[in-house]
């Protein structure tokens, strides 16, 4: 090899290698006694993607931390990352809140929390708002979980969304299920819901979108051969959900949705979870593990199932569904946009 | 950080590796990259989930991308289809393949074996061991790239892609060059995926969505900073490239820049890098013609 740049550079990287490969063995042997520095703590948030509702969720762990007397800039430091839906960014993210010596972490998002998880396994982590943390791998049992991972749970309340359709729609037969088969957590809701409606009697056709490209037709296809659609929390299809609605529409089919904010937007009705809530609920339980109180390992994973109604009056007014006085009672009414 | 860029450096530079071997050797983008580089994850993170050797997980992901690029060769040499229409063909039909596998979107390797557990395992300092695997999967392939390139087999290979007529009027099979380039070139990309999904520590279907940038920012980067060099130093500039890509990156986000606009942060790069060559030419010429004054 001739040139001398390439020689350089292997030369300045193999210098680099050594280098801290020394000087970590050798911090190894002398160090421990020399980090009882008294500083602010630091709370690290990892963030999957910018979304409202994941938007909604950071800024309600935000709140539960000052609710417990955290606040950033007077007793503590938060961190802030995003990885925009990049997995590999979400990696390095992880390390680098590791490097500012985070005394918690918050994942939000399952992929965020999965990051987080596998780049450390000391650092205390508080997955906000994961909707199936054993299938993601995260802990393994939901009471104890034994490692340094805890934190909220949200169950998408699937059979009170489901009751609360039957109770709209009890003609309907057969419901169709739209979910996006590129999201985990969209699949596992929609496998519960199908159980659910199934032993209720109802037939149910599920559809799968590979991409937001495919939700005119299928929505199309779907209003042709079901009463109602039921929509699972999806980020695929909140994205595009105006395209579905706008089909669903020309059916008159009914889409009864899992997000509050898609009822605002055209769905018929939901039993919703408040996201900022869920990330209140994260924020305290960080908190707890902040002052001590709490250690991952023996705090329960906080599963929250249950939620409110909320329907959509203009909606049913223009697809001449009557809303039974009984459910009017119980929701709370808001006006599409 | 820089350990770990450096590590991650090393992986991603199999990646552009493997890219080489079609965007400059054969002189055309290979976009099945995109879903084999995921395949190749997909492959061996649900191998090691149902009991199979980290090792031999790995060594099935490489045979799945080799599948995924033979399809790619055989659509575009024998389908007379269009070679980036057929890797976009191939790579969205990936999609699909890979949901079959998994049977579903994102597989975990929580507590599973992985193939770096052996060196984790020396107890080395943070992140050494993600150095230490990249660095012999560097070297087992730049190995095996330079004995295939200056066998005859590997000659004809370099003569197809440098000029495809005259390859053929002394007899080269350039079709089977194509397809043969194409194979092996994805094997290599889906060696790198199967590597950065155990490093990540789980598979995602979405894994590939701009991949073929990082192959190609290691590319451009190492030709444009060492210019003119013989094909060793070729093969090794790529793999400096890369690294240097990712510490751009590092920097990036340790500068504080908002992380939320990462990515046009990653194009500005590509694009300056792109463009260095055409400023060198253009300061170039303003001298010339000062001279011809």
């Amino acid at each position: 090899m001739k040139n001398k740049g390439i020689i350089g550079s292997i030369i300045a990287l193999a210098v680099v290698l050594i280098g801290v490969f020394a000087y970590q063995m050798g911090s190894r042997q002398t160090g421990a006694a020399t980090d009882n520095k008294e500083e602010l703590k630091t709370v690290g948030i990892l963030q999957f993607i910018s979304h409202p509702s994941l938007d909604q969720i950071k800024d309600g762990v935000i709140k539960g931390l000052k609710d417990e007397g955290y606040e950033d800039g007077k007793n503590i430091k938060i961190e802030f990352l995003n990885g925009q839906g990049d997995q590999s960014k979400l990696n390095s993210m992880s390390q680098q809140l590791l490097e500012k010596n985070s005394d918690v972490l918050i994942g939000v998002a399952t992929p965020a929390a999965k990051a987080l998880a596998n780049a450390t396994s000391d650092t205390p982590i508080i997955m906000s708002a994961i909707s199936d943390p054993i299938g993601a791998g995260l802990v393994t049992d939901l009471k104890n979980p034994g490692g340094n991972i805890t934190g909220v749970n949200n169950l998408t309340p699937v059979d009170q969304q489901l009751d609360m359709a039957m109770e709209m729609f009890p003609e309907a037969k057969t419901v169709g299920m739209i979910y996006s088969s590129s999201e985990e957590n969209s699949k596992s809701q929609i496998d519960r819901a199908e159980k659910r409606a199934t032993k209720d009697g109802l037939t149910v056709k599920k559809y799968a979108i590979s991409s937001s490209n495919d939700i005119a037709q299928i929505t199309q296809q779907a209003c042709q051969e079901t009463d109602y659609l039921y929509i699972p929390q999806d980020n695929t299809i909140a994205s595009a959900f105006q395209t579905m609605i706008n089909e669903s529409d020309k059916a008159k089919k009914p889409v009864f949705v899992s997000v509050d904010n898609m009822v605002k937007e055209g769905g018929i009705a939901t039993v919703g979870q408040n996201q900022f809530e869920l990330g209140v609920e994260s924020g305290k339980m960080a908190a707890d593990v902040l002052s001590g109180k709490s250690k991952p390992a023996s705090t329960p994973v906080n599963v929250i199932d249950y939620g409110d109604m909320i329907i959509n009056e203009d909606k049913a007014k223009e697809l001449g569904i009557t809303i039974p006085e009984k459910i009017k009672e119980k929701a709370e009414v808001v006006k599409g946009e | 950080m820089i350990i770990s860029a450096i590590g991650q450096g090393f992986l991603w530079g199999i990646l552009g590796l493997g890219i080489f071997m079609t965007y400059r050797i054969l002189n055309f983008p290979d976009m099945t990259t995109e879903g084999s580089f995921p395949l190749g994850g997909a492959v061996c993170v649900t191998a090691i989930t149902n009991g199979v050797s980290p090792i031999f997980a790995t060594l099935l992901g490489i045979v799945a991308g080799m599948c995924a690029g033979f399809i790619t060769g055989m659509l575009y040499t024998k389908g007379k289809i269009p070679v980036i229409l057929a890797g976009i063909l191939v790579m969205s039909g990936l999609n699909s393949v890979m949901l079959f596998i998994m049977q579903t979107p994102n597989l975990s390797l929580l507590k599973q074996p992985k193939i770096q557990d052996f060196f984790t395992n020396l107890n080395l300092p943070d992140h050494f061991d993600i150095v230490l695997l990249g660095l012999i999967a560097i070297i087992i392939i730049v190995g095996l790239l330079l004995f295939f390139f200056f066998t005859d087999f590997g000659q004809a290979y370099i003569a197809t892609g440098d000029n495809e007529n005259m390859a053929r009027s002394i007899g080269i099979n350039t079709d089977r060059m194509k397809v043969i380039g194409l194979t092996l070139s994805n094997g290599v990309i889906a060696l790198s995926g199967a590597l950065i999904a155990q490093n990540d520590g789980y598979a995602d279907i979405g894994k590939g969505v701009g991949v073929i940038v990082i192959g190609l920012a290691s590319i451009i980067i190492g030709e444009v900073l060492y210019g003119e060099v013989t094909f060793i130093e070729r093969l090794v500039a790529i793999v400096l490239g890369s690294i240097i890509y990712q510490l751009l990156i590092l920097v990036i986000i340790k500068a504080g820049l908002d992380t939320t606009y990462l990515k046009i942060f990653s194009s500005i790069i590509l694009a300056l890098c792109l463009m260095i060559p055409r400023l060198k030419e253009a300061l170039n010429l303003k001298t010339g013609l000062e001279k011809g004054e």
